[in-house]
């Protein structure tokens, strides 16, 4: 009698008996597929029904040397080339302190894909909706019994033979597996339900991305560090009998290596002349105090479009616009000196001829943000 | 060849692995059984024992994020003390789980089959409470994320070339195989408990945890295959965890601490406590839970000459090192040394030799061996010595170095005991909870080895 089965299972009641039925059962059924269930691992199981050798072996020699690439590659780009610091005294490139990294995550890499490689590829777990799963027989097979199993997949096969074949190699008792129906179309029901639990969780997740960005950080006690106690420089904080946390200078005296500036706004340092030569040197010192004060608003170019910007609101100006481009030397000096709307201004950070070494600087970014066909040197046009 | 065989004693002619005959279903009777059953009283006053040092262990760690470090009692030049101590001791306990579990897969030890699910959890949850310290001690804790290389607005990377980020990396990478690896385990063992169970909110959980295992030829070749590759990699790793921790010192330049035989030191030390823990905690469990027939009086007796062996080898490290700080003639290093037997804290570094060197000698009796209250003697004497010896290590090191108008005195506050007691608390809260809900012995490897399970070995039984 021929009928769609998955397979037919015969439990056995060691694994001494279902190693003894196997080539018996390979013998008389050639070109049937055959399985076996057990509860534990049985050595040498796999030769008697002539499965290959497993490819995990293979599969976790790629990932390791790839974990071990990618790791050391990657301490080597970050420390060495992205963003070299100097630690320990050692170079860039000092491949050797990288080594235990490199190990650590080959061996991540490598376990991993063991683990879950097995699971998921070689074995295709989890898989919730295997025929076997369903059978009377798989309480035995993970408890004592050993399962052999003709695998049909829903082929019509002849049900009563197999049984017989398997009864008259020992099997203690045979159980048929039906073929399960193949599943229906996804209902609109469930596809309702899908897409709401998708909204729930894209909102939970931002609500809790919100916290955990916005609010948390400013909670106590991580905002401590903001309420230490300190005093700040020229303000009333209660330290000295007058309430200034500092002194001021004694009255009719200048610091050394101090010049007053008296000046109270733009138009009026409008007269002021740059009084350093435009040299190289003073073009070096100019950039590299620019690229260190102003740069991270006005930019590295001027054009006030740095990568900072955004999280401020503020919005810096633009150094080679038009309109600074027409100020005189002595209206940039000033802003440097005193600042201008959220800009705060820098006679602390930069001495007098520091300031105008910028103001070189920033004509100098001016002239090459807007260059022109005058200033391509003759022998290069 | 037979007179070498009766020249053993016999408890390794004719090792116990199993006491008694046991079948599979039996097997399974036993030791999934203890799931559904409801815990016997004295589970009841440990678990609320334990845990309520876990509560206070956390209240105190919530006071210190309040506070701030402050409420410790570390300062210069001591900024290592008792947060760096438990890191290290609790790492430590955690290197014997993963010495069960691999090394001895490797090495074909028939009797690790029994105590493997055991000591495997235990590494989980000793590096869960290790993991807790340096997260602490950071400070700030909930700007630890900083020390993962992820692309940020300042642009910097971690400092790699630092052996603090390798530990980062060790102990990561070491906790997440370990469960990988725990979990592997109990897949087919999940499986059975799948099959037993009848309620359905309990079966749809083992399900989901077993994720469809059904045990076929081709399930367990690649999975046997597996897990011994874990397996080799899980000893490499573990060698290079300690070895990794050890670096945290000798890369420094503290005195004491700048010594080439830290790696092999510091991993020695780990297993011995925790062998010393997993002793411990299986002759307790084995009595209440009723598991003398599965981890037989001969696994403790194999787990006692492990411990003696790294007792002597822990005590020739020490003679090492006190050989090594002598032959360096640097007057910072013979300071050192003599601080640690001689020094404020004299008497850390003589219950450090007298527990972890002396303490088990007993074991080199058979007699004394096979006694539980040596044992339990023995292994609380071993884990009170090995917390001591990174004590010694720290504190004793750190407190007078190059610069004697930087020494000071450590004194550690109620907060940092306090925190030291809720590590343990947490550590046996799992322990506890873990022997409640899983299998405590792995079924499936058990089956394997019972007399007559694998026909291939011509009825031989080999793991």
């Amino acid at each position: 009698m021929h009928k769609p089965a998955f397979s037919i299972l015969g439990l056995f009641d060691s694994a001494q008996a279902l190693m003894d039925a196997i080539p018996i059962v390979k013998c008389g059924m050639p070109a049937a597929t055959i399985e076996t269930y057990t509860p534990y691992p049985i050595h040498g199981i796999e030769k008697v029904l002539g499965r290959r050798r497993s490819p995990i072996a293979g599969m976790v020699l790629v990932m390791g040397v790839i974990g071990a690439l990618a790791g050391l590659g990657f301490e080597l780009w970050t420390s060495g080339w992205d963003y070299p610091l100097t630690t320990f005294g050692k170079p860039p490139w000092s491949w050797q302190a990288f080594v235990p990294i490199m190990f650590e995550v080959t061996v991540l890499f490598a376990c991993f894909t063991a683990g879950l490689g097995m699971l998921f590829l070689l074995n295709r777990l989890p898989m919730f909706r295997h025929p076997m799963l369903r059978s009377k027989s798989m309480p035995h097979i993970t408890r004592d019994k050993f399962a052999l199993a003709v695998e049909a997949e829903g082929q019509p096969v002849d049900v009563d033979a197999i049984t017989a074949v398997l009864k008259g190699v020992g099997a203690i008792s045979v159980e048929v597996i039906e073929q399960p129906a193949p599943s229906g179309p996804i209902s609109p029901n469930f596809v309702l339900r899908a897409f709401g639990a998708i909204v729930v969780s894209c909102a939970v997740a931002a609500g809790l991305t919100y916290w955990a960005i916005k609010l948390f950080p400013v909670s106590a006690p991580m905002s401590h560090m903001l309420d230490q106690p300190r005093l700040d420089p020229q303000r009333e904080e209660g330290f000295f009998k007058d309430d200034f946390g500092m002194r001021l200078p004694v009255a009719g005296t200048v610091a050394r290596g101090y010049l007053p500036y008296t000046i109270k706004n733009q138009d009026d340092a409008a007269s002021l002349t740059n009084p350093l030569p435009g040299t190289a040197s003073v073009m070096q010192q100019g950039r590299q105090l620019f690229n260190t004060y102003c740069s991270p608003c006005h930019g590295l170019l001027g054009n006030g479009q740095p990568t900072l910007t955004a999280a401020y609101g503020a919005k810096p100006a633009n150094l080679v616009s038009q309109t600074i481009r027409d100020y005189p030397d002595g209206k940039i000096y000033h802003t440097i000196m005193a600042g201008k709307n959220a800009m705060p201004g820098y006679p602390a950070e930069l001495t007098q001829d520091e300031r105008w070494a910028v103001v070189h600087y920033v004509r100098a970014l001016q002239r090459s943000q807007n260059a022109k066909d005058l200033d391509i040197p003759k022998e290069i046009k | 060849m037979k007179s070498e065989m009766t020249a053993l004693p016999e408890i390794l002619r004719n090792p116990a692995v199993i006491d008694g005959p046991i079948s599979p279903g039996a097997l399974d009777d036993q030791v999934l059984a203890h799931v559904y059953r409801k815990p016997q009283t004295v589970w009841f006053i440990a678990f609320v024992f334990s845990s309520l040092c876990m509560l206070l262990g956390f209240s105190m760690i919530g006071y210190t994020f309040y506070i701030g470090i402050g409420a410790w009692g570390n300062n210069i030049p001591v900024a290592w003390a008792f947060d760096i101590i438990n890191f290290v001791f609790w790492v430590g306990i955690g290197h014997a789980g993963t010495l069960i579990s691999a090394i001895l897969l490797l090495f074909r030890a028939r009797w690790r089959n029994a105590i493997s699910r055991f000591a495997e959890a235990m590494t989980i949850f000793a590096v869960m409470c290790a993991g807790i310290f340096p997260l602490i001690h950071v400070g700030r804790p909930w700007l630890a994320f900083w020390l993962t290389p992820y692309p940020n607005q300042r642009g910097v990377w971690p400092n790699f070339r630092s052996p603090l980020m390798w530990d980062v990396f060790a102990v990561s990478t070491y906790f997440s195989v370990s469960l990988l690896f725990w979990y592997l385990g109990l897949v087919p063992d999940f499986a059975s408990l799948r099959d037993r169970t009848v309620g359905k909110i309990r079966r749809a959980i083992y399900s989901l945890l077993s994720i469809g295992w059904r045990g076929s030829s081709s399930h367990w070749l690649h999975y046997e295959k597996a897990y011994v590759i874990i397996a080799g990699l899980a000893t490499g790793l573990v060698l290079s965890v300690h070895s990794v921790v050890s670096f945290d010192f000798a890369v420094s330049l503290v005195p004491g601490w700048h010594m080439t035989i830290f790696p092999p030191y510091f991993v020695c030390g780990a297993i011995f406590a925790g062998f010393a823990m997993v002793v411990l905690v299986l002759v307790l469990t084995r009595s209440v839970m009723g598991l003398e027939n599965l981890i037989t009086r001969y696994h403790l007796d194999v787990m006692n000459r492990v411990i003696l062996a790294c007792s002597c080898l822990m005590g020739y490290a020490y003679v090492m090192e006190g050989f090594t700080a002598w032959y360096s003639m640097n007057e910072s290093i013979h300071h050192t040394f003599r601080q640690y037997i001689f020094g404020s804290y004299w008497w850390t570094g003589w219950l450090t030799i007298t527990c972890n060197v002396l303490i088990p000698q007993l074991l080199w009796s058979r007699r004394l061996r096979q006694k539980y209250s040596v044992m339990i003697f023995v292994a609380i004497g071993v884990t009170v010595g090995m917390w001591f010896e990174r004590f010694v290590i720290i504190v004793s090191s750190l407190h007078q170095d190059y610069l004697p108008s930087a020494w000071h005195i450590y004194k550690p506050t109620i907060v940092d005991f306090g925190i030291l007691l809720g590590s343990f608390g947490l550590f046996f809260t799992l322990v506890l909870l873990f022997a409640r809900v899983l299998p405590v012995i792995a079924t499936t490897e058990m089956k394997a080895v019972i007399p007559g399970a694998q026909p291939g070995h011509g009825g031989g039984a080999h793991a």
